[in-house]
């Protein structure tokens, strides 16, 4: 759509020519034109290497609150962008960090200097070029307090950004920081265009990126459609011409429209867990589930009572069978937690504990409530956390242990769990690729993410050098860490729900990447 | 007079019929616990949703609890919710609407019929849900919830009542004789305007009914694991390509309880308001 009224401006005049030059930035009318031929050729019936015009449809659970990656807080928003944006590094299916918008990079020896080779020939959706000013703009942005941007803190750590030439970059950190990489394959590795800020502040109705769909349009509560970048770096990408991703919330709904074929794709957020048997059964359909990054858990809320209690929160622990649980609730589409760190990650233990009611109420003696408690789990709406909560409910009752449910909306759980307000609450953690970005936040004393109020400096300090060591130093520090937190169960890790995927099976180069992320750019249809 | 009621009553078949099954429900309600062997709340988490066996008649549900179970005992919990939540309307709108059309007036005619007029003006689950939203959820406030949203349709039925009743020759003689206030509201106003009262409580009881499934069925009303028909309605949502009997058998209980009470307050309605029939 851009291209055609870009050309149409062209050929009007050059006075309207430099008009889109002024706010698209220097270069944008030439370098659309100069790669117009291609676009040309693509269009033109019954050329050599048209690409077909194929419109992917994808399911989304929730209407994505902000396109922009340096305000989005919601995993939606992560699925739309990965296609509009690229980041400086990517992850593979293994999740190794690949170079994107990055081609090489160098750490200094004492850790505090990233030093980053950019790729030469990227353009923004509006025209402009990508360069070491953009990466320097982008970090700028990111960190300026009047944005209060929830990448600030992923980012804190960043001192300076320099560039050295147009070409290569230079981060420094205050002090070394091993997650640095991992951090920057997710949206604060995302690349907005200066130009688009500078236009519209917010990019949150105009993402403007270097990714190979570009936004074209939305329609709230309904659909975001993109259309192909016709001049995306990656030679042949996208092979599909148009994205659409539909707003359908109930996952019975989204299973059906996947049968009848009105979409294509069901991600993990779109598939109710039971309903995945039956998917398998149906010849037209690819599903494919398979391990995640994120964990599901209890937060006991340590400063008050009961869970000030650390024997009441081992027995509450004690009481929990994570493998009925997971049958019960999920069948395949989980595996039992009792780490933060999921079956992919190189720190995974293995250590799951059975249930042992002999035990729990042994605890529950040592707690001083030899015949049980009660207490209030709050948790979300929707059906599964009820279903997870009346499970476990009904093995606490075991012995003696009274759960009462307290459903809150979303964000009222949140904020309470935010500011110690519950007794226990059930919230979990979507994951990321860096163990960092899963168990810091979540422990530290005051972490951001810290809602059991739980401090122990010892932990703190652990964690503290678990972002300085490598290799098999940083395993042994993870042993310590998880050592303490099974010690004082702040948080009773339940599950890690998997990623999961189903579509059409016309469509093709479709990759299930841990990180749940839905990358379009290789996928077309038969 | 009782007597030409009882046979009024009898000759409306619907009446008869919504008769046997309300009293088949308050039955069911009572002896649930010696109609089934199991366990309304007890997991059984290696029969999860398994079709009806001889073991479970109506099938498990997703927790593997015996849905035959769930049921009978949610008419415990369905009747309870319909009876006390009409009775919360009652006790509030019963005196309000005496008072109100008794006595007439700036109070009755600008205050309290405005303000029944502007509750009225909400649909009803709104404000229920409204409600809720300030009690907080559960089996207790979602009655009260109800019971609230029921009281402007009473406070209307009633007053309407005694409008009707309060000129009439039998008040004018009584007050003519020296009778208070009082005594003629008690002796004469209230029995005579009983017969609309009696019939809009048992249809309100249906639709307290449906009301309390349906908040329940948006997770405001009874908390897991009550069983209660609404909520079960909800999970069963889920698996309806699954396993149907989980939410087959709650459906038609709520369906049959709520014809059973429509029907019998239709025959209540010919019995006791013949001006009132439809035909």
């Amino acid at each position: 759509m851009f291209r055609r009224k870009w050309r149409g401006l062209l050929a009007a005049g050059l006075v309207l020519a430099l008009a889109l030059a002024g706010c698209g930035g220097g270069s944008a009318g030439p370098t659309s034109t100069g790669s117009g031929a291609g676009g040309q050729g693509a269009q033109a019936p019954g050329a050599p290497e048209a690409p077909r015009d194929v419109t992917l449809t994808v399911a989304l659970s929730a209407d994505p609150p902000k396109l922009d990656p340096h305000l989005s807080t919601a995993a939606v928003d992560r699925l739309v962008m990965n296609n509009i944006y690229d980041k400086l590094v990517d992850l593979d299916e293994k999740l190794n960090i690949v170079p994107e918008l990055a081609t090489e990079w160098q750490v200094s020896p004492d850790g505090t200097v990233y030093t980053f080779k950019l790729r030469q020939g990227v353009k923004f959706h509006d025209g402009t070029e990508f360069n070491a000013e953009v990466v320097k703009f982008n970090f700028d942005r990111m960190l300026d307090p009047s944005l209060n941007s929830p990448r600030r803190n992923e980012i804190s750590m960043v001192k300076e950004v320099r560039v050295v030439d147009p070409y290569t970059v230079e981060i420094h950190l205050e002090t070394p920081f091993t997650p640095f990489l991992g951090i920057l394959t997710d949206r604060a590795g995302m690349m907005v265009s200066p130009a688009a800020v500078q236009q519209y502040g917010d990019l949150s109705e105009h993402p403007i990126g270097t990714g190979p769909f570009k936004f074209a349009s939305r329609t709230k509560g309904d659909s975001v459609t993109l259309v192909r970048n016709e001049d995306y770096w990656q030679e042949g990408l996208p092979k599909a011409s148009k994205v659409v991703y539909k707003v359908i919330t109930d996952g019975n709904v989204a299973v059906a429209n996947l049968q009848s074929g009105t979409v294509d794709i069901l991600e993990t957020r779109t598939i109710p867990d039971k309903l995945l048997p039956q998917l398998r059964q149906n010849p037209n359909l690819t599903v494919s589930v398979t391990p995640g990054l994120g964990h599901q858990g209890i937060w006991f809320n340590v400063t008050q009572p009961p869970f000030d209690n650390k024997w009441l929160r081992k027995a509450v622990e004690a009481a929990i069978d994570r493998e009925t649980l997971v049958q019960v609730v999920f069948g395949e589409a989980a595996t039992p937690a009792a780490s933060p760190f999921p079956p992919a990650d190189p720190y995974h233990d293995g250590y799951l504990p059975k249930r042992d009611l002999s035990k729990a109420r042994e605890y529950l003696a040592r707690g001083g409530k030899p015949d049980g408690f009660s207490f209030t789990l709050s948790i979300g709406t929707g059906t599964e956390p009820e279903q997870v909560a009346t499970v476990v409910q009904s093995m606490l009752a075991e012995v003696g242990i009274q759960a009462n449910i307290q459903k809150l909306e979303f964000g009222k759980l949140l904020d309470d769990l935010d500011n110690l307000r519950h007794q226990a609450g059930l919230l979990g953690w979507s994951g990321r690729a860096e163990a960092d970005q899963n168990i810091y936040d979540f422990h530290y004393t005051n972490g951001s993410l810290n809602q059991s109020g739980y401090s122990n400096p010892e932990l703190d300090r652990l964690l503290d050098q678990s972002r300085v060591v490598t290799g098999e130093e940083r395993k042994e520090v993870f042993r310590q860490v998880m050592a303490i937190l099974r010690e004082d169960v702040p948080y009773v890790y339940l599950y890690y729900p998997a990623n999961k995927l189903a579509y059409r099976s016309d469509v093709v180069g479709l990759v299930n990447y841990p990180d749940g992320m839905i990358r379009l750019e290789n996928v077309t249809k038969r | 007079m009782l007597a030409e009621s009882w046979r009024r009553f009898r000759r409306s078949r619907s009446g008869v019929f919504g008769l046997a099954v309300v009293t088949a429900l308050v039955l069911v309600a009572l002896l649930a616990p010696w109609l089934t062997p199991c366990d309304p709340l007890q997991p059984d988490y290696a029969a999860v949703m398994q079709p009806p066996s001889r073991a479970h008649p109506l099938g498990t549900d997703n927790f593997g609890r015996d849905v035959l179970a769930r049921t009978l005992y949610g008419a415990r919990l369905s009747l309870r919710a319909g009876v006390t939540s009409v009775a919360v309307a009652l006790a509030l709108g019963l005196p309000i609407g005496l008072v109100s059309g008794y006595y007439r007036g700036f109070w009755d005619e600008y205050v309290i019929m405005r303000v029944v007029d502007a509750l009225q003006a909400f649909p009803f689950l709104i404000l229920a849900l409204a409600v809720t939203a300030a009690l907080g959820q559960g089996l207790n406030e979602a009655m009260i919830a109800i019971g609230i949203g029921f009281t402007p349709g009473f406070i209307r039925i009633v007053r309407s009542a005694v409008l009707e009743v309060r000129t009439r020759e039998y008040v004018l003689a009584a007050r003519s004789l020296g009778a208070g206030d009082g005594r003629i509201l008690l002796r004469h106003v209230l029995p005579n305007a009983l017969g609309p009262i009696i019939v809009q409580t048992t249809l309100s009881v249906a639709a307290a009914i449906i009301a309390e499934a349906g908040l329940s069925y948006l997770g405001l009303g009874a908390q897991p694991p009550e069983p209660s028909w609404g909520s079960d309605l909800r999970a069963a949502q889920g698996f309806l390509t699954l396993a149907p009997w989980m939410a087959i058998w709650p459906g038609l209980a709520i369906f049959l309880s709520v014809l059973g009470f429509n029907m019998l307050g239709d025959g209540l309605r010919d019995a006791l308001d013949p001006r009132l029939r439809g035909d």
